[in-house]
Formats: C-alpha cells, structure tokens, sequence
C-alpha cells in the first residue's frame, strides 16, 4: 500500500516539476563578441509582459500554420535573412513595397510611391499615417538609419553600398537614395525585401547586437506583435492597430498566428490530416492522392501539377573534374535524365519538369525561345548515347560502362543529402538513367556537413541543388546564383561545379545594371552560353508546398475562378511577395 | 595473454561432446525450442530462398504506384510503385546477416574481455571495467556520425561491425559476472585447495558452467544487434545503399505510408523484426531449460 | 573497507575522466564544418558571409588551438558552462540540456518503474501459474522483441489518425500557453499518453519475463529443493526465491534509471516529444559540437552514478563479491 502511495506522490512531482519547467519564463543569453578580444556578457530577458489571462489561443480565431520552422525560432532579427523566426519580415517588419511575382508587379506598401527622379537619384514618398506598434510614427529617418545599417559589415545589403553615394531624408516622409551607379535588379530587388526598422529602438544598441543579436521582443509595423515562442512554435497576435487597417482599407482576421516547428514531414501531414493546421507549407508526400481521394485538402490547382513552383532543382556537374569539364559529357547528362519519371513517380505529379533555361514559370517571359528551339533539350536517351559516342565515350573493356576517350575508366558519384528524402530517390532515378546510356554514376548520400562540405569545396562529381534559386522579381537573382563569380575555394553562394567563363560573368554584371524592359536581351545571350555549355542542367521546379483546408478560415487563394491570386506561403521572403495580402483575404469560417 | 583466453575459448568449444546425445533429446522435448527454432529456421530460409522468387530489383519503379497485396505484387508497392515483397525478402536477408555478424563480434569481443576480467580480477579486472564501462557509456550514435562521414557508403557489413563493437559490453558484463560467481564458489574453492593450477580450473570446472551460457549470451546480443541496426535504420543512420527492414520501415515513414492508408509497406518489415527477435528470446529460454537440467520439468 | 571505496572512487573518476574526454574529442572529429553549415541554414546572402563566418568561428571559439579548446572545456565544465548550441544559436546548451530533462523523466520514470512494477508481479505470477504463463509468456516475449518505434507507429496510426482518441505528437496542444489549470493538465497528460504506453508495452515485457525466468531458476536451485525436502511451506519457499529474483530485476532498473538522461530517441522521435533523445538526433543531425557534448556529458554521469549506486549495494549486500574484487 505504501509504496503505491509513494508512486503517486511521485508521479504528482514529476508532472509538477515539467509543468513548472514549461511555465517558467524564457532566458536568453547572447553571446557577444568584439572584434578583438572575445568578451562574454550575459544579457537575460524576460518575454513579453503577457497578459495572464491568454493562455489559450482559441481554434477559431487562430491561424494554425507549419512548414517554415526546421528547427525552434531562435531569431527575430530582420537582418538575419533566413535564420528570422517565421512572419519576422511580413508579419511584424515591413517592407517599403511589395511584390507580386504571378502580375510581376511591385506594390507599393509602406512607402506610397517610388520612382527615379533623375539618373542617379531615387526618391521613395512614404505613406501618411504609418505608426510603429507602440504609436510612434513611421518616418523618413526610419527608411535612412535602415538603409545606413548596410554599411556595417555581415548586413545582407551591405554590397549596396558599393555603388549607392548616400540616402537622406527630404522631409519626413521623403528619402532620397543617390547612386554612383544604378544597379536596377539589385536595387528592385532590396526595395520589397528590406524591413524597415524602428530607428528609436534600434539606435540605442550596439552595432554587434543589431546585427547579430536575437532582437527579442522584434517590434515593427507590421499587423502581428510578439506573442511568445517555444521550442515547438512561434505565437503572433494581432496588431489592431496596423496603419494599413486605416490607410488601406486592409485588416487581418486571426487573431493570433501559431506557426509550428517541424519535427518531421511524416508528423506534419499527420497533424494537417487530424486538422491541427490550417495552412501548410510543408513538403507532404502523397498529397496528390489525398486530393484525389476527396480528402477535404485544398491546393493552388485542382490536379496536376497542384502546387506553384517555387525554385529550380539543377544537376550541378562539377566542370574542374574530367569527364564533366567536357560540356559533351554534360550535354549528354541532360538528354539522359528522365525527368519524367521523377516527376511522376518520386513527386507524385507535384512537381513540373524544369524548361531547358531552368527560368521559373513566373520568369517565362525571359525565355528565349529561339534559343531553345535551337539549343534546348529533353529526355532522349538516343541523343545522349549518340552525344557521347560522337565525343569518344566507348565501352572499350566491355562492362558495360563507357571509358573517357582517353580510355580512362568513369566512375562518377552524384549526392544529396542523407534524409532528404525526395531528392534521395530522384538521384536514384538520375542514376540509373546514367548507366542506362552507358554512364556509371552511383547515388550517394552523405550527411548535409559532408554534402555541403563537398558542394562548396568543389570535390563533388555531381549534386542536386536549388539554394539560390527561388523565385523572385527579377531573373538576375538566378543568374548571379547559377553564375556567381569569382571562382574561389569555397563556393558558398552558387556556382558550384566552378564553371568558369568571364564572358557569362560579365554578362551576368550587365544584367544587373540593366532596366528592367532591356533585360530580354542580355538574357537571351546568357542562355545561348547555358545552353551551349550546359554547365548545370535544370530538371524540375520545386513546389510552392502549400496545403489548407477551410474548416476554420476560408478566402484562401487559388487557381480558381474568383479566388484572390496571392501566395500562400509562410516561408521567409515570401510574406513580402504578397502573402501578407494572402492573410487579409482569409476570413473565419461559418461554424 | 590474450592467445591464452583465445585457446581457453577454442577448447570451451570442444567441451559438450559427451553430452550431446543428451542434448539433441532434450532439445526436441522442449516446446520453447521447438517453436523458436522454428520460426527462426522459417526466417532464415525465407532469407535464403526469398530473393530468388523476388521478381524484380527491389528499388527499381516497376508497378502502379501505391497498390495493396495483389498476385502479381504480393505484398502490394510502395508509393513509388516499386514491389514490397522484393524489398522484404532482400531486406530480411540482410537483417539477419546484420544480426549474425554483429552478434557474432559482440559476443567474442565480450568472451575474451569478460572471461580475462572475471578470471584475473583484481586491478585487472578494473581496468577492463573501466574499458567496458566507457564503451557502455560512450555516444553510439555520435560515434556512429562520424564513421558514416568517413565511410563514403555505408554498407550492412559496416552497421553489423559498429553494432558488434559497441554492444559487447554487456556480453562482458554478463561473463564476467558468471566467471566470478563461479571463481568463488565452494567446489573451484575445493579445487583450488588440491592445488590445481588456474588454466585446469577454467577449463574443467567454470567452462562447463559457461558454454551453454555462452551460446545463449550469443543469441540475446543475435536479437540485440537485429533491434539496434533496426533503430539505427530507423532514425536515418542505417546503410546507404541496399535494403534492410529498418530501411523499408524508415522509408514507409518517411512517405507516409500509414497516412496514405499504405499498411503493406509500414507493417510487415516490424512484424518480422519483432517475430525473429522473439523467436531468438524464447529460442534462449528453451535453450537455458535443455542446458540447464534443473529448469527442464517445468 | 575504505580502501576499497577509495579506490572504486578513483576508478570511477578516472572513467568519467576518459569519457568526457572522449566525448569532447569525438564531436571534433566530426567531418563537415559547423559553422558553414549554420550559414547555409541561416542561407546569409553572399555579401554578408564571409563576415558572418568568421564571427561565429570566433564567438564559438573555434580559432583558438584545439588544447586551448580542450582547456576552456573543463573550465566551463566546473562553471556549470557547455558553451552555446549551434543548432540553437544563441541558447546555452545548460538551458536547451535543463528544459528537455524534465520530460525525459516525466516520460520515462513513470514508464520504467510502472513497467518494473507490473512486469515483476506478473512475471512471478507467471512462474506459478500455468495458464498465465503460457498467455504471458509468448506475449511478453513478442512485446519484448518489437522495435519501440514500429510499435510507437502502429499505436500513432490506430489511436491517434484512425481513431483520433489521441494527439500523435508533441507534449501538449499548439493552443496553449503551458500554465497550471486542469484543463493544461490534462491536454499534457493526453500528449503524454501514447509516448508512455509505447515504452510500457516494451519494457513491461522485458521485466515480466526477466521475473518469471529468475523466478524459476531460483525454484530449481538446491537451497529451495532443500528446503522443500525440510518441508517448509510453499509459500515461504516462493517468497524467498522472488527476494533472490530481485536482485538483477533491481540492478536492470538501477541501469534503467541511470539512462533516463538519454531519453529514449526512437520514440522521442516518433512523437516528436521534446526530451534530450529527440534533441540529440537534432543536435547530431546539426553538427551542433557543444549540444552533443553536453547532452552526452549529462548522460554519462546518469549511467556512471547509476553503475556506481550498483557497485555499493553489492559490496554491501554480498560481502563475496567484495573478497573477489580485492584479488588474490
């Protein structure tokens, strides 16, 4: 008897000890570092003073969403591009303008209008009215000090001031940017993704702390507040009283927004089914099916390919080693992939196959298709058998792979990361439709230190790869990823079979100096050098996951007739590319 | 030293022959046994013989995509539509392959390390329990990363080799632990006082006490090592390349076959699994009651 | 007596010595560079990483020489400091290490001892009652041998998506904020549940035959046969052979406790429940030096005080043992 007692109390403290543990308030500590000698301080700070009573965020008045969170929210930081927390540039931080990928036009958000009012001087005019979160106005100063802290070094932006002269506030709600040179793409491209941040806040800390700090509690101007954040989610609320309610007409009806950390794919379609999440970003295997089978899930399209694309999968042949320096070799690499079978039977039709330039649907506009008439190539296992005869690959010592026309034997590996589970199986396709043509390439799955190891450092024979592609404003985003010069011994950023050749980098520059109506042309000379060399072959377009159903919020957009046209998705950049709008448009459903 | 412990180990070996008639009589007579061994003799001729009824390559996309058992997917396809029962007759050989050799170098390692420790006791036997404890202690699975890193493929050889090398410890605990309760009691004491030297006493008096006890040290580390490379699988640092059930079971996860109503991929590889293992525990307690004469009534 | 303590005390720091050492050395021997990879995943834009890379080496303390690194370790380590996680940047790995303990326990003490309760009295039953034996014998057996994951599946599959009776992950709804009120409790109790049983079920099997097996090699042995032949009451007999049977079963838990630290990662990672098992795959999966290093260290104490617990109660209890250890 007395030692069931014991057990009971026992169990009672152990619930007790995790509750208190889970109740207990969040501490942060943040390592800073001078530039000199590394000194440690110790900086704790309490969460948002919550109200006691909201512990609960109801069904019906939250959004419900996952798909961005691989990891727990750690940062809130604006500058931290990729690393921010969900809704951190969006939903708090805002941008002074917005752009709509699908019309390829940029919408002017917090600044109301912005134009070149001479060669080398931009001028931005700011709405009237805009409030920070804690009532302070949105000015001018604002728009300068965030452009200022592009000089500090590790600021994404701080290339721009390489060839901006200055940025100055006319009157409080002008800001005039001079350049030494007009780098449009660029400039576009910072325009709808810089956040504004509050200058009053941000003025007062360090230059270390402002750029490599949490930045805990973020306050913008954006509709959502802080909440809190946990290891499994990040907790948005409302601003109710977000300028563009009153400027725009514009207002968000959840009230809060829970965004989920990811465990795992197999979890998250399991949560979405049992209707714990109302919009998901996640990639979820088999969704075409449970679309098919009636199941109450909603996509972009009806049926195939069901998703929007979002970035380009390319084979990236490593062009430093023999037999991919040959662009023959390469040329036959791309006739030979059956993309097909990916698309169908890896993505389950989810996917698109890649057009030859690898330029997103959205950027279909760029394709040359004279060049890719003339150039292009599809799967044709023929034509690559004949390619590589033409170039010399024979099977000499007949084990049924082909030698280098040196006679040198061809052992190729091609890798992705270990876990990555639907480009896992795509290389297992890209392989054996290699050795189909007589190429033996084997799947390899390093872990992600040893693929990226690889990758950048040059000493892969071929990999998968899509980083740098996403979809954005402009097509020069792509070309500077797929093209990034210079060739240096590790290559983070793109580019990473080191393709070398000056004339496409120096076109890739132009591209970036060009205006927007002349780009056509620069383009179309960048895929004639593409299509010739093959340097990388783009094979399919990644999705644009999203998956939601309407039990608690409907208005979502979609294909459809009558639905609004803007994106649905929580992943970083891509709140400024109108999926803020996306969240006006959602209204509570009927219960 | 060590050659000593290895030819302590041979001659163990020699040892049941006066009672094997005994044994094979006793063997037959226990239900445990029988039901054991005969699950586990299905297993290992389906390891054999199942691939050569295995129609297809077992990752290549050969039928529809996602269809339940039929008669020409007998264990219906995966979501990529490539055939279930392929993969479960390759992947149940290489389990159990897993399961032998890991088995196998686990409890050697643990022979020689257990028997050494618990025959010269003293500072020793400290030191290799110190040994023992930090292998027991130290992270399989960091360890495991950084093989995996090193070897560009990791192979079913490579999992049954870092499987033997990190469960022998408690092989050893368990030997050393009988070789020391054997050490003490009255009748090696009795020897000892007849001025026996310790070689004999090993061999004559502790060695018929342990080899039953040997054999079934090797079938639990058998089952351990098929679970452990089970769960390695499972959390995505199985073999590379080939197929295991902890790979069926870890991709069916991965693709959400539960979810998608696909139960042909996710519950036959942890069926077997939990089958052979099973198989191999009451194989052991069968065993224990045929070696042991005093348990055999029951 | 004291000499013996003393030198079983220095045995154990000496292991606990190498271990951590080792622990410290085997992240570093990782292949792959954490610090890119944490700029991958960050995804810096060019412009901004060089920069960033050398500040991370240098706030993680990367460029100081390896036995400096090795130096500012244990340092840290006697200040309660394992540095700072880098899957978590900027979090100390102290507080990422004290916020998932508390689960593990609650997940796995309760799972161990229940399991060790029932599994000890069933399994004595067993070995007195013959039907119950022949029913739970084979089930504790197949129970025993099912990989915990699968069985954590299958479980998440018909309770949690057919049946929809309970939640299949995390440690309690996404619509609370943790506080204390019934209805917290409750929803975390409901999250608990699965996890619990899918553990429960395994280890219950593996105690309830370790019992019954003792229990019976104990009947057969000559001390009871001997004390039938006496014609001591079979009840008495029985009550002394479970006492002896104890003995492993209280070893087996000992161990079993000292590895609550570790978690249990296969169904940790099954539930995404957010005890150190899931954090380490993470932590392993991130590269993340320090998190790994610092769970591992909490680990091996658990394991070492555990083992060392162990070793009293024998010399205490069994006085032979003690002889043996000292040598000839």
């Amino acid at each position: 008897m007395s030692r069931k007692l014991t057990f009971v109390v026992l169990s009672a403290l152990v619930v007790g000890s995790l509750l208190l543990a889970a109740c207990q308030p969040q501490t942060v500590t943040v390592t800073v570092v001078q530039t000199a000698p590394p000194v440690k301080e110790t900086i704790v700070i309490t969460p948002t003073p919550a109200p006691a009573a909201e512990v609960v965020y109801p069904r019906n008045e939250t959004l419900y969403t996952s798909g961005k969170q691989w990891g727990p929210p750690t940062s809130w930081n604006p500058l931290q591009t990729g690393a921010y927390a969900m809704g951190v540039i969006g939903l708090c931080y805002e941008t002074l303008f917005l752009f709509d990928p699908l019309k390829g036009e940029y919408i002017p958000w917090l600044a109301e209008s912005g134009k070149f009012v001479s060669d080398l001087v931009y001028e931005v005019k700011l709405r009237d009215g805009i409030q920070w979160q804690d009532g302070k106005p949105l000015t001018a100063a604002d728009v300068v000090y965030t452009f200022e802290l592009g000089k500090l070094p590790g600021v994404y932006y701080a290339g721009l001031w390489n060839w901006m002269e200055k940025v100055e506030a006319v009157d409080d709600l002008t800001v005039r940017f001079t350049f030494k040179e007009v780098r449009y793409q660029s400039w576009y491209n910072l325009l709808y993704s810089v956040a504004i941040v509050p200058k009053h806040v941000w003025e007062g800390r360090s230059d270390e702390e402002n750029v490599n700090g949490p930045n805990l509690p973020p306050m913008g101007s954006g509709a959502y507040m802080y909440e809190t954040h946990s290891e499994e989610r990040m907790v948005w609320k409302r601003n109710d009283n977000w300028w563009a309610t009153k400027l725009l007409g514009r207002s968000v009806a959840p009230k809060y927004i829970v965004d989920l950390v990811n465990p795992s794919n197999n979890v998250a379609l399991g949560r979405f089914l049992k209707g714990e999440v109302d919009l998901s970003n996640n990639f979820l295997p088999g969704i075409a099916t449970l679309v098919e089978g009636g199941y109450p899930v909603k996509t972009w399209y009806d049926d195939a390919p069901y998703m929007l694309s979002a970035n380009t999968a390319f084979l990236f042949m490593n062009t430093t080693k023999k037999p991919m320096d040959d662009p023959d070799f390469r040329k036959a690499m791309a006739y030979a992939v059956n993309v097909d079978e990916i698309v169908t039977k890896v993505y389950g039709n989810i996917v698109q196959k890649a057009d030859p330039t690898g330029l997103l649907p959205t950027w279909a506009q760029y394709v040359d298709k004279a060049v890719v008439d003339e150039l292009g190539f599809s799967y044709n296992p023929d034509q690559a058998k004949r390619i590589l005869d033409q170039a010399g690959y024979k099977d000499v010592d007949g084990d049924g792979f082909r030698e280098a026309p040196d006679g040198s034997k061809i052992e190729l590996k091609i890798m992705v990361p270990f876990g990555w589970t639907d480009w896992m199986e795509s290389i297992r396709v890209v392989a054996s439709s290699a050795q189909a043509v007589g190429i033996n390439l084997q799947p390899d799955f390093p872990d992600f230190g040893g693929y990226w190891d690889q990758l950048t450092g040059g000493t892969f024979d071929m990999a998968i790869n899509n980083f740098g592609s996403q979809m954005s404003d402009t097509p020069y985003t792509f070309y500077s990823w797929l093209f990034r010069s210079p060739i240096e011994a590790s290559m983070p950023n793109g580019n990473f079979g080191r393709y070398d050749n000056p004339e496409v980098f120096a076109l890739v520059d132009e591209l970036d100096k060009t205006p927007k109506e002349k780009m056509a042309a620069v383009i179309s000379k960048i895929q004639r050098i593409q299509l010739t060399d093959m340097p990388a072959v783009p094979l399919w377009y990644n999705g644009l996951w999203a998956q939601w159903q309407d039990a608690y919020w409907t208005g979502w957009p979609s294909a459809a007739e009558g639905a609004s046209k803007y994106l649905p998705c929580t992943w970083n950049g891509y709140w400024n590319m109108t999926a803020i709008l996306m969240l006006t448009e959602l209204k509570p459903a009927q219960q | 030293m060590e050659r000593e412990v290895l030819q302590e180990v041979e001659e163990l070996k020699q040892l049941p022959r006066p009672i094997r008639s005994e044994f094979v009589y006793f063997a037959w007579r226990n239900t445990k046994l029988r039901i054991g061994v005969s699950i586990l003799l299905l297993f290992v001729i389906f390891a054999i013989v199942g691939p050569f009824f295995a129609k297809y390559d077992p990752h290549a996309y050969i039928g529809p995509m996602g269809a339940p058992p039929s008669r020409e997917y007998w264990m219906g396809t995966t979501t990529f539509g490539q055939d279930v029962f392929s993969q479960f007759a390759h992947g149940t050989r290489s389990t159990l392959i897993v399961g032998v050799l890991g088995g196998c170098l686990g409890t050697m390692i643990g022979i020689l390390i257990g028997l050494f420790s618990g025959y010269r006791g003293g500072l020793v036997d400290e030191f290799l329990n110190m040994i023992t404890n930090i292998v027991l202690i130290i992270p399989t699975l960091a360890v495991l990363i950084i093989i995996a890193t090193y070897l560009e493929v990791r192979g079913i050889l490579t999992q049954s080799v870092f499987i033997g090398c990190t469960a022998w410890p408690w092989a050893a605990r368990a030997i050393r632990a009988q070789t020391f309760s054997l050490r003490v009691r009255e009748f090696v004491d009795l020897a000892r006082m007849s001025g026996r030297n310790s070689l004999n006493i090993i061999l004559t008096e502790i060695a018929p006490n342990m080899m039953s006890y040997l054999l079934l040290v090797f079938i639990l580390q058998f089952g351990g090592a098929v679970l452990n490379a089970a769960t390695l699988d499972f959390i995505g640092l199985g073999p590379t390349r080939g197929v295991s059930l902890g790979l069926i079971m870890n991709n069916a996860v991965l693709w959400a076959a539960l979810q998608l109503g696909q139960w042909w991929w996710l519950l036959p590889p942890g069926a077997a699994i939990a089958a052979i293992v099973g198989a191999l525990y009451i194989t052991n307690v069968g065993l224990d009651e045929v070696f042991n004469p005093k348990l055999r009534e029951m | 007596m004291v000499r013996y303590l003393g030198r079983k005390i220095f045995i154990y720091l000496l292991t606990f010595f190498v271990a951590v050492t080792i622990d410290w050395l085997i992240p570093r021997f990782m292949p792959g560079d954490p610090i890119g990879m944490l700029l991958s995943r960050i995804g810096s834009r060019p412009e901004a990483f060089k920069y960033l890379y050398t500040y991370y080496v240098q706030a993680f303390q990367l460029d100081v020489p390896l036995w400096q690194q090795y130096v500012n370790f244990w340092k840290g380590l006697f200040q309660g400091d394992l540095g700072v996680s880098i899957w978590m940047y900027p979090q100390p790995v102290m507080t990422i290490i004290r916020r998932a303990i508390p689960y593990d326990i609650f997940l796995l003490l309760p799972a161990i001892l229940l399991s060790w309760f029932a599994g000890n009295h069933v399994g004595a039953l067993a070995a007195r009652i013959r039907w119950l034996d022949n029913t739970i014998l084979p089930l504790g057996y197949l129970l025993t041998a099912t990989p915990y994951m699968w069985l954590a599946l299958v479980l998440v599959w018909f309770l949690g998506n057919q049946t929809n009776l309970f939640p299949i992950a995390g440690a309690y709804s996404p619509q609370y904020r943790p506080h204390l009120s019934l209805t917290f409790i409750l929803d975390v109790l409901h999250h608990w549940f699965l996890p619990f049983l899918s553990l429960f079920l395994v280890m219950f099997g593996g105690w309830a035959i370790g019992m019954r097996n003792m229990i019976i090699y104990e009947l057969e042995s000559d001390y009871s046969r001997y004390l039938e032949a006496l014609g001591t009451p079979q009840y008495l007999i029985r009550r002394y052979a479970f006492r002896n049977a104890m003995l492993p079963q209280i070893t087996g838990l000992a161990l079993q406790l000292g590895g609550i630290v570790a978690g249990a990662v296969a169904t940790e990672v099954v539930f995404a429940y957010p005890g150190i098992g899931y954090i380490i795959l993470n932590a392993v999966q991130n590269k993340d030096y320090f998190l790994v290093q610092g769970c591992f260290l909490f680990i091996i104490l658990g394991v070492l005080i555990a083992n060392f617990l162990i070793d009293l109660v024998y010399v205490l209890v069994d006085p032979r043992t003690r002889l043996g250890m000292t040598g000839e």
